[in-house]
């Protein structure tokens, strides 16, 4: 019988699951051997399987462009990426290190600005950072957390080393999908999490109402914990239900939401106004509260931004937590593990050019073809420049753009993320994958077993975010005991 | 819990509620027709009057023969009305408040709506639509069943229960109104040939047949059945039990002193009414005012405890 292996085909790239078209790695033989034993239409029956159950359960995502249909289904591959135990743990220890320097530095940079005044950063990059809330300097959350939800996204290079590619410390999401695509597979494969040893996923929510509970104002003994979504239309809703569902939390929007003139936040409710003390808001710092910010939200609330000043609720996460949020600060984070935590980074950041940096910035332009441009403060994979995929009439227009406004994007060496096999049309090919972990801190720190494994679909591409044509898979830290 | 919950909810519960009735009566419907003879004054058309959509439906259709009517009904998303739309408005409902309920009650609904948008093509033919129709009906009893037995009987439910139970009377009296064309005095002597088998028919519509002989009442005659359908304490889809339910939820609720009158007036006129003397005009005028009463209500309830409220 042929193999699904036998066309299998690794680049130059390194793949999670085959060292070579013939061999498996070590970690990934048990379910290498076990997908040699499928045929093509046993895999597509478990696809089917999957399709179906994601249809059932409702798992979508909206895309801003479509219209008339909101919700889309969440694109799915079934086969799992493996990451071996060991090298886990030291990821486990090199995110939480990475999160607590970054919440040191954002206590200081609203605070003393000791790490500017030590020379350590340019004031210049945080007087022009458009995430630097100056309504925000001089507050001091519980536990000096403000970045209490963060989703870092790594990626794994030719040689086998995972870099930190950035850090989302404004409103991350995909922490739902990765706990429903576990699901998934348990209906999936179930004989083969029955036979391995695969870390947990969904205990995720208990540490998030556990440290959601240890953030709130003091004075309350059970807070009322509310989740603020931007409403049913924005692309993440599903994933805001999720949450508010799985932590027992309300799901409020806006117009639920109200500040009194005892500067507390209530909700509406069927009993009249009711208190809240905590909020896991998942609306952008811009639209929270239209007294301070952008005077045209519909989807804040008034004085929200008082209450928080005044002790009265917290906010997770904090205003402000995204001056961190930014790829030219994101530059720095070695240095505030070095400076705050008196450690060495566990892991490595991506070599990065800064074009705000004359020198910096003459590098990146004569080196545009190689390099990924990308604008320092977008998500989502939006208005960026993959150098080696890109035309020459693309690379101009973005040298012009670059010129104009030079503090406003940086310069990386194109990575050739690693690969992970795939299915394709019924047959496994290599795509390029990364990995978004979540991360929590508040009197305690908890990282997920994996994260949200994200794959670029279309062959050759290394753009993997849904918006834009990319899937997820589930994945697997797997405890091989050797 | 939050005014906008509650508003999803009840919303939620009464769409469904719509959903499974417009199933059962249009399964009822299609059964009586087949078993009618040519001849006898009930149409297609008598469909259309009970849910009020005779204007509606001229708008999109021309005749109202079998497949207009049906399609209309049921499959037509561009009748706010039909079967389809209300199981969408339910979706929409459920989908905006997941964190309320059981995955399996979200699903439940999700899997119906996908069902339904799998087959609208089988809805075409009659052997097709009986399916749908069946499979619609069974899925509106799972999610109930899914509600009791695993959400608390808390607000949440009780807002569920509440537009269920609104819906439900209200429905009630749509399909009684039938009876004003059964009984009308110019009706052909076939058609009281018929009568039997058309109140057989109402009852069954309102799965109330095994329930009322039960009740003691062996042989089926238009008063018993009115009476029933509309006095009965125990029937779970009579008028007077959806109007003690829907009492009993909203005394269960915070600030609900004011919403009590109005169901009391509603209850004491409907118990003072002699049915079995009833004319049809006069039958058709009870109807018409209990569902202006279960307006009211609506009302109220909206005023006290959803978004607009506050």
């Amino acid at each position: 019988m042929a193999s699904l292996w036998d066309n299998y085909m690794v680049t130059e790239a390194y793949d999670e699951m085959r060292c070579s078209e013939n061999q498996a790695r070590p970690s990934s033989s048990r379910l290498s051997s076990y997908l040699g034993t499928l045929d093509r239409e046993a895999l597509d029956v478990r696809k089917t399987a999957a399709d179906l159950a994601i249809m059932e359960m409702g798992i979508t995502f909206t895309v801003y462009s479509d219209e008339g249909n909101i919700d889309r289904a969440w694109p799915f591959d079934i086969i799992p990426r493996i990451i071996e135990y060991r090298e886990w743990l030291r990821v486990e220890e090199g995110l939480k290190q990475r999160l607590k320097a970054l919440n040191c530095f954002i206590n200081d940079i609203y605070n003393e600005q000791l790490f500017i005044k030590e020379g350590l950063i340019p004031a210049s990059i945080i007087s022009s950072s458009t995430n630097f809330l100056k309504e925000c300097v001089g507050m001091q959350p519980r536990f000096g957390t403000w970045a209490n939800i963060c989703g870092s996204d790594l990626v794994r290079d030719k040689d086998g080393t995972l870099y930190v590619l950035e850090d989302n410390l404004r409103v991350p999401s995909g922490v739902s999908y990765m706990i429903e695509n576990r699901v998934i597979t348990k209906k999936v494969f179930p004989e083969l999490l029955q036979d391995l040893d695969v870390l947990p996923v969904d205990d995720y929510s208990a540490h998030l109402l556990e440290m959601l509970v240890s953030i709130a104002p003091e004075h309350s003994d059970i807070p009322r914990i509310a989740v603020l979504t931007p409403g049913i239309y924005n692309s993440a809703y599903f994933e805001h239900a999720f949450l508010a569902q799985q932590i027992g939390a309300e799901l409020v929007e806006g117009a639920d939401l109200l500040v009194q003139d005892d500067d507390c936040v209530y909700m509406r409710t069927i009993n009249g106004m009711e208190k809240v003390d905590v909020i896991y808001r998942r609306i952008d710092d811009q639209f929270l509260d239209p007294e301070v910010f952008r005077k045209d939200s519909m989807l804040g609330v008034r004085g929200l931004l008082r209450a928080w000043k005044a002790g009265n609720v917290s906010l997770a996460n904090a205003p402000g937590s995204g001056v961190a949020d930014d790829k030219v600060v994101y530059t720095y984070v070695p240095e505030m593990i070095r400076y705050y935590l008196n450690e060495e980074p566990i892991l490595p950041n991506v070599p990065t050019y800064l074009c705000s940096d004359p020198e910096q910035l003459v590098y990146v332009l004569a080196h545009l073809d190689e390099l990924v441009v990308k604008p320092a403060n977008e998500s989502g994979g939006y208005g960026m420049l993959v150098g080696p995929h890109a035309t020459k009439k693309e690379i101009e227009e973005f040298r012009k753009i670059i010129k104009d406004q030079p503090r406003n994007y940086i310069g990386q060496p194109t990575l050739a993320l690693s690969t992970c096999p795939t299915l394709c049309d019924n047959h496994l090919e290599p795509r390029h994958i990364d990995l978004r972990p979540f991360i929590l801190q508040g009197e305690n720190s908890f990282v997920t077993a994996g994260g949200l494994t994200r794959v670029a679909l279309k062959k050759g591409s290394l753009v993997v975010n849904s918006s834009q044509g990319g899937g997820s898979k589930d994945t697997w830290i797997i405890n091989t005991g050797t | 819990m939050l005014s906008r919950s509650a508003e999803r909810l009840y919303w939620l519960a009464r769409y469904l509620e719509r959903t499974e009735n417009t199933a059962r009566l249009l399964s009822v419907y299609m059964n009586l027709m087949f078993d009618m003879p040519m001849g006898v004054e009930v149409s297609w058309r008598n469909l259309l009057t009970i849910f009020g959509a005779e204007q509606a439906f001229l708008k999109l259709y021309e005749i109202p023969n079998e497949q207009n009517t049906m399609s209309f009904l049921l499959t037509d998303t561009a009748n706010p009305g039909s079967l389809f739309s209300c199981l969408n408005a339910a979706r929409e409902n459920i989908r905006t408040s997941r964190e309320l309920m059981p995955d399996e009650a979200w699903q439940q609904v999700n899997e119906m709506y996908l069902f339904a948008k799998n087959n609208v093509d089988t809805a075409a033919n009659r052997r097709g639509r009986v399916l749908i129709l069946n499979e619609i009906m069974r899925g509106c009893q799972c999610f109930t069943g899914f509600l009791s037995g695993a959400m608390s009987h808390d607000d949440a439910l009780r807002f569920i229960r509440l537009g269920r139970s609104i819906e439900r009377a209200d429905m009630t009296t749509r399909i009684l109104d039938i009876a004003s064309v059964i009984l009308a005095d110019d009706r052909s002597d076939k058609t009281r040939q018929y009568e039997n088998a058309m109140w057989m028919n109402v009852l069954k519509s309102l799965s109330a047949l095994l329930m009322y002989r039960k009740h003691g009442r062996h042989r089926i005659r238009s008063g018993d059945v009115l009476d029933y359908l509309l006095k009965d304490p125990d029937f779970p889809r009579s008028v007077v039990h959806c109007i003690n339910e829907v009492e009993a939820y909203i005394k269960r609720l915070p600030r609900s002193e004011v919403l009590t009158d109005n169901l009391a007036t509603l209850l004491s006129s409907l118990m003072a009414t002699d049915i079995y003397h009833i004319t049809p005009v006069q039958l058709h005028k009870l109807l018409d005012d209990i569902q202006v009463r279960l307006g009211v209500t609506h009302n109220q309830i909206a005023s006290t405890w959803f978004l607009a409220a506050h």
